[in-house]
């Protein structure tokens, strides 16, 4: 089998509307992958930051991954969370990215989005704060069923990715 | 860069997984205590050379660096002002790493307020800590800094283990799994 370490950190995200964030993010693949070794969920701190709008979070990634196929190769979802300063969590962004396939060390931005809602949905975001939540997370990383969804722009997760594979050339891919 | 402090003090510590072994070169220490430059560019200086070789079977538990920075508070007891972490790069080849630094924070307003008055603030009793995934959604942390940390890294017999870490294109005949680096930061 072909094996694939996902060594990294996910360091922080910006512009975001405020930026008391932490995140809560998970790693999906197709049914050919296997975990050998590390955390395929996780949930990071909240930070809120003295200097800059940018949220550090320095959530390390150390991932073992065995495959039998290409297909499903692995991507991260995220889900920004604000904490405001009585505790209460809103959600503040969804996002999703791939891991890359080539190997070597790789500083990924990833955009978020937010469900919208209807006027009234937006409106009642405005004065009361919540807003529209996804039911099930797979609508992350699925292209399936998004049609339905009204969406606005959130910031960005900044992630540092490490990517090392063993064997894949003794199979003929090239990475 | 500690915009909010006068002096500071870095420690650091690598940290890695249960396959790792340091083969040479310290695992641990203590930077001097530097005062912020008085010019515009508001910095500490460092300087700190780390040299350090590490050997393993597996890739799963490569080594992260942990910094962690004290400085003296008004009553000049020594604070913890930042933790920082980052992975050594995995490709060979210079890095240069900007670290964001953190501080848990008091879980209440009278907490936080009793800790200054005793110059005793929240820590990790063990500063590894921050080289870990898990249980980090229980802690609430305030970032205050940067710490730049230069890489050199020099990797052996990854390829003749059949491990790629540079894409094929780029893949040359650097032989064969060690890494080591070494750098002077700031």
């Amino acid at each position: 089998m072909a094996e694939l370490h996902l060594i990294g950190q996910i360091v922080g995200a910006s512009e975001f509307p405020d930026s008391s964030l932490f995140c809560k993010f998970g790693i999906h693949t197709g049914g050919a992958w296997k975990v050998l070794g590390g955390l395929r969920e996780g949930q990071t701190q909240v930070d809120n930051p003295e200097i800059g709008d940018t949220a550090y979070w320095s959530h390390p990634i150390d991932i073992h991954f065995a495959t039998k196929g290409l297909q499903g190769w692995p991507k991260i979802y995220f889900q920004v969370w604000h904490q405001d300063t009585f505790g209460r969590n809103e959600l503040y962004g969804y996002g999703h990215c791939h891991v890359p396939t080539s190997p070597g060390m790789h500083k990924i931005d990833c955009v978020t989005w937010r469900p919208s809602g209807n006027l009234q949905e937006q409106i009642m975001q405005n004065f009361v704060g919540g807003g529209p939540q996804l039911k099930s997370a797979d609508l992350i990383y699925s292209g399936a069923d998004r049609f339905h969804l009204k969406t606005t722009a959130m910031g960005k997760v900044h992630m540092h990715l490490g990517v090392i594979l063993r064997n894949f050339d003794k199979y003929g891919v090239e990475c | 860069m500690f915009p909010e402090f006068d002096d500071i003090c870095c420690r650091y510590t690598f940290a890695c997984g249960d396959d790792w072994t340091v083969t040479s070169g310290l695992e641990e220490g203590v930077t001097q205590t530097s005062k912020k430059s008085s010019d515009g560019r508001q910095i500490f200086v460092l300087n700190f050379p780390l040299d350090i070789t590490f050997k393993s079977t597996n890739p799963y538990g490569w080594p992260q660096l942990v910094v962690h920075a004290y400085g003296s508070d008004v009553f000049g007891k020594e604070i913890v002002r930042g933790y920082g972490v980052t992975h050594v790069p995995i490709t060979p080849g210079r890095h240069v790493q900007k670290l964001a630094m953190f501080v848990p924070e008091s879980s209440s307003r009278f907490q936080k307020f009793l800790s200054w008055f005793v110059s005793r603030r929240p820590e990790y009793t063990d500063p590894t800590r921050v080289a870990s995934g898990e249980g980090r959604e229980v802690t609430r942390v305030r970032s205050q800094g940067y710490v730049t940390v230069t890489f050199n890294v020099v990797t052996k017999d990854m390829k003749k283990m059949g491990y790629d870490s540079t894409p094929s294109d780029v893949t040359n005949a650097l032989p064969g799994s060690q890494t080591s680096a070494a750098s002077p930061d700031s």
